[in-house]
């Protein structure tokens, strides 16, 4: 209603009510009253004006909003009053609200936020998925064939595209190449994405045939890196692994391509850069008739409308089975699809989620402190409840005062929250591991800044339901003549007090227990066993993408050596160097060239064969990264002449030589395009090489039987790492300018950037426990010193009886003991549901740990001793005579 | 002889509002008279404070069943605020109307069940 109008209506209806009133005065004096008898005659035949203006001002039905801001503005009078609470509640919302909604906007930017794809709903991650009846389903990147063969037949999905993603190096200006983020794609990629370049044009199916497909489309990041933005960048030629590859067009700036894995158990670590630029797939011959073998690719799908995930799953997991049993192939193969948001987040969104839940755990406990200081304040101002109650305050009227304080405060809270939250996400950015998908897409932006306003709408109603529904129960004569402090020291008083403080003991406990199993999972992962020692080893990866070391040229293994042998011997001349290795795979990247080991002397059905990572190596290879060979001997300078021997874990040794002795034993088709038997010589004990949380089974093999286009060079060195590095680049890069060294760090560093999202996960639930304890401490101390203030007198006769201090400490502790204990029983309970489903997210360690438990429970009593211990001091000490007089 | 106190009742909650339009049904009138007039045709029986109606009069002109003007009176030169019943109200009248008739009749047969079988 707008505020010159209600003036109007005002005015209106005081002018009728005078001139019905004056007619009846008039009347009553025609009648023969005196014109003062008139006058209260009429008024009381009339009835209170006051009462006729207000019910009048309610037919009129815009008194809603009027009523409100009468509310507000006696919240804000009342507030006020007490600046100090104020400002104590709303810090305290202010740092809950922002954390949570903190944390949110990084599951929003991450986890929910859907693709700027066309219909990104309908968007599906494909992967084969291999049945056995031993290790149940295993999903596997996708066999070109298979691809081909699903994609044309399959009437569920509208559209499929095949792609790999790889580094290539790009050189320009003539600087040192450097190593970028590729998808090398079907043509009909951005079809399935729902996107258009915004300069120059897509792919066509002619550009995937080899020999035409030089040709490159730049990310919108790509051209602005490479081109600087230049409109005129298309057409022209940017030199990519030493050849000028034409740029056919340029992407828009949203488009920016989802990181997907390859397979589960491929680590972040090895997408960890973004595509910048987008070659066709040109198939191979290999790649059209291999029906095994060669699972390379991955495959993106784009679902017809109106089919639902679970028809298009069924549709080609059968085709890919009945394929299976009719082409007779050794494995039983299916078909696993994953919505794209979901597969895209899967590494990292059961830690967020937990960090979500955590985080709103602490501003449960934070708003049951509010709840509790409340109603401490309700129970103060009982008497002018009371006032208010005997001048006619409606019930409603009285809860809806209440409340609107409360909202007042959270609305205050959540504004002053929703901008630390700015801060915040940029805190937690920095502490988000790097490889975290999506994180440039994490902002505080309107559905953020929404679910804070209802963030701070629920916590509004949590701590502010309890004392609002208080003032109904206030029977006002009682409140008008008693003392207040024994009318807040009610039985029922004392119940919601004790409930308020079991509750925060009950969540506290939860998140102490699912803090010390996240630190002890943590501590288990840096401190286990690993197999080899990172310290004093710097890796530079070297990937040797230049002309000079093309795949088609006679003598480019002859080439690849001279290259290795040296760099090896330029990097050994460095300061302070012990050994030099050479592996192909840097460490802690992940399973990569996954292979089986296949034995001639005993064949196991195909599919069978033991699973293997293959690594090539240098004999200096396990003195540098300190593993030790368990039997056998390591490689020499004399298998240079016949490199085919191997070194295999002792994993590899049992499974693949159950109950033998592997030593002398041959195995096969190892060394790509060579059926050459090669023979085990030693056997190394498991390192987790691929990942801390990895044990796969592995099998080395000298890099003279081949030498790999990407390799890592690891040095092991009395110097600092910070000093060696500059050192390893200039000494590489004089032996050839040509070769990109995409990675180059101390390995302490990979080693510790491996375990990032677990080291996140620690920091952040960490902070948030310690938060929750604070908070559990500060509401025990609150709960139990409002209760010592409120029996000032009962202590004071107490004493005066002759009740003794001792007596009385104990008194206080046993009224805190019995809610602390019964919600640490209560979060024990609690804690063994939410267990179940923190189990994942946890590395070996068992759920049901009592130390992590029992120390979780310790320190959240100790905790309470402490915050009990103050005011059962201050019960002891009061001086009965000063306690009875103020009664 | 004991002068006997007339028995009153307080109005039902929403009769009012029907009186209100009855009483409108013959012509505009200003508060007052609308007041004085249910007083008087009831013989002092339905005692109301004249403030309660003011509340009503607004509400039905809330809901547009009445509508009011500042006009002076016929037999005096001062200014009174008329109301007068719209198309609507008369609708809602015939309506509010037949609803009470139905009540009256259903009290009717629970309180004097022998009268209707006679």
């Amino acid at each position: 209603m707008r505020w010159w109008l209600s003036r109007k209506r005002d005015a209106d209806l005081e002018r009728e009510l005078r001139s019905d009133l004056e007619l009846e005065e008039e009347e009553l004096r025609e009648r023969g009253l005196s014109p003062k008898e008139a006058h209260y005659a009429a008024l009381r035949a009339f009835g209170n004006p006051t009462l006729i203006r207000e019910q009048t001002r309610e037919a009129w039905g815009w008194t809603a909003l009027e009523r409100f801001l009468q509310d507000l503005r006696y919240a804000l009078r009342h507030l006020r009053r007490s600046p100090g609470f104020t400002l104590i509640a709303v810090l305290i919302l202010a740092l809950g609200i922002g954390a949570v909604t903190s944390v949110f906007s990084v599951v929003n930017g991450v986890l929910l936020k859907p693709f700027s794809f066309r219909d990104p709903d309908r968007l599906v991650v494909m992967r084969e998925a291999v049945d056995d009846a031993a290790t149940g389903r295993t999903a596997i990147p996708n066999n070109y064939r298979h691809f081909l063969r699903l994609k044309n037949g399959a009437a569920t999905i509208e559209d499929a595209a095949i792609f790999s993603q790889t580094g290539l190096s790009v050189s320009s200006n003539g600087d040192h190449p450097r190593i970028v983020g590729a998808i090398m794609a079907s043509p009909n990629l951005f079809h399935v994405l729902g996107v258009e370049p915004m300069l120059g044009r897509g792919f066509v199916e002619a550009d995937a045939k080899k020999g035409s497909d030089n040709v490159v489309l730049l990310s919108y990041e790509g051209w602005q890196a490479f081109f600087a933005g230049d409109p005129k960048a298309v057409g022209r030629t940017l030199r990519i692994g030493g050849q000028p590859i034409t740029i056919l067009g340029v992407l828009p700036p949203g488009m920016r391509f989802p990181q997907i894995a390859l397979a589960p158990k491929t680590a972040f670590q090895e997408m960890a850069h973004d595509a910048l630029l987008f070659v066709p797939l040109a198939p191979s011959e290999r790649d059209l008739t291999a029906d095994m073998g060669n699972f390379n690719y991955k495959a993106i799908a784009r679902l017809k409308p109106d089919v639902s995930l679970a028809q298009a799953s069924a549709e080609l997991d059968a085709m890919q089975k009945a394929y299976t049993i009719s082409a007779h192939l050794p494995l039983h193969f299916g078909i696993a699809l994953t919505p794209l948001t979901k597969d895209v987040a899967s590494g990292i969104s059961g830690a967020l989620w937990l960090l979500l839940a955590a985080v709103g755990a602490v501003l449960l406990i934070a708003c049951v402190n509010l709840a509790n200081l409340q109603l401490a304040r309700a129970v103060n101002a009982e008497r002018e409840t009371a006032v208010r109650a005997a001048l006619g305050a409606s019930r409603a009227q009285l809860v809806r005062s209440r409340l609107t304080e409360s909202l007042l405060l959270a609305l205050m809270g959540g504004a002053a929250g929703a901008g630390l939250a700015f801060a915040g996400v940029r805190l937690l950015i920095f502490l988000v591991p790097a490889n975290v998908p999506r994180l440039d897409e994490v902002h505080v932006n309107a559905p953020v800044l929404l679910f804070a306003a209802g963030i701070s709408m629920v916590a509004a109603i949590t701590f502010g339901i309890l004392p609002a529904l208080r003032s109904l129960r206030v029977p006002p004569r009682a409140a008008l003549q008693a003392n207040s402090a024994r009318t807040a020291n009610t039985q029922e008083g004392r119940r919601t007090r004790s409930l308020m403080v079991a509750t925060q003991v009950a969540c506290t406990v939860v998140l102490l227990i699912v803090t010390s199993l996240a630190l002890r999972s943590f501590s288990h992962l840096l401190h286990q066993n690993r197999g080899f020692d990172a310290s004093h080893v710097t890796v530079a990866q070297v990937d040797l993408f230049a002309p000079q070391y093309d795949d088609s040229l006679p003598n480019v293994k002859a080439v690849k050596l001279a290259f290795v042998d040296r760099a090896l011997a330029a990097l050994r001349q460095l300061p302070g160097v012990q050994s030099v290795a050479i592996t192909s795979v840097a460490p802690l990247t992940g399973e990569t060239w996954v292979d089986n080991i296949t034995r001639p002397d005993h064949p196991v059905p195909a599919g069978k064969e033991p699973m293997i990572n293959v690594r090539w190596i240098n004999p200096d290879y396990l003195p540098t990264m300190q593993s030790q060979l368990v039997a056998g001997r390591n490689f020499t300078a004399a298998d240079r002449a016949n490199p085919y021997v191997a070194l295999i874990s002792e994993r590899a040794a049992r499974e693949g030589f159950p109950g033998e002795d592997p030593i002398g034993r041959k195995i096969i088709n190892i060394v790509p395009d060579d059926k050459h038997p090669i023979t085990v010589i030693g056997v190394v004990a498991d390192a987790r090489i691929n990942g801390l949380k990895d044990d796969a089974a592995m099998v080395y093999m000298p890099h003279w039987a081949f030498t790999p286009w990407v390799l890592s060079f690891l040095v092991r060195s009395s110097q600092p790492s910070d000093a060696l590095i500059p050192e390893m680049q200039r000494a590489i890069w004089q032996i050839d300018p040509q070769v990109a060294i995409p990675l180059l760090k101390s390995m302490d560093d990979q080693v510790n950037d491996s375990v990032a999202t677990d080291r996140f996960q620690a920091i952040v639930l960490t902070s948030f426990g310690a938060a929750a304890l604070l908070l559990a401490l500060l509401g025990v101390y609150g709960v139990l010193s409002y209760s010592v203030s409120l029996r000032r007198q009962e202590f004071g006769v107490r004493i005066a009886l002759g009740s003794g201090k001792g007596a009385l400490v104990r008194l206080v502790l046993r009224q805190a003991a019995y809610p602390v204990l019964f919600g640490a029983g209560i979060g024990m309970v609690m804690a063994l549901a939410a267990l179940r489903w923190v189990r994942s997210l946890l590395y070996q360690t068992p759920v049901m740990d009592p130390f992590a438990i029992g120390f979780s429970v310790v320190l959240l009593l100790a905790a309470a001793a402490i915050a009990a211990v103050v005011p059962a001091h201050r019960a002891a000490s009061i001086d009965p005579m000063k306690a009875l007089r103020t009664e | 002889m004991e002068k006997q106190e007339p028995q009153r009742a307080n109005l039902l909650q929403g009769t009012l509002d029907m009186l209100v339009l009855r009483t409108l049904l013959y012509g505009p009138a200003h508060g007052h008279q609308i007041g004085k007039h249910i007083q008087r045709t009831t013989n002092d029986f339905l005692q109301m404070q004249h403030g309660s109606l003011y509340p009503a009069l607004h509400r039905l002109e809330e809901r547009d069943w009445v509508t009011s003007k500042w006009e002076t009176g016929p037999d005096s030169n001062r200014e009174f605020k008329y109301y007068r019943l719209t198309e609507k109200g008369r609708k809602q009248l015939v309506v509010e109307e037949s609803q009470w008739k139905q009540m009256a009749e259903a009290v009717a047969r629970v309180m004097w069940p022998a009268a209707e079988e006679s």
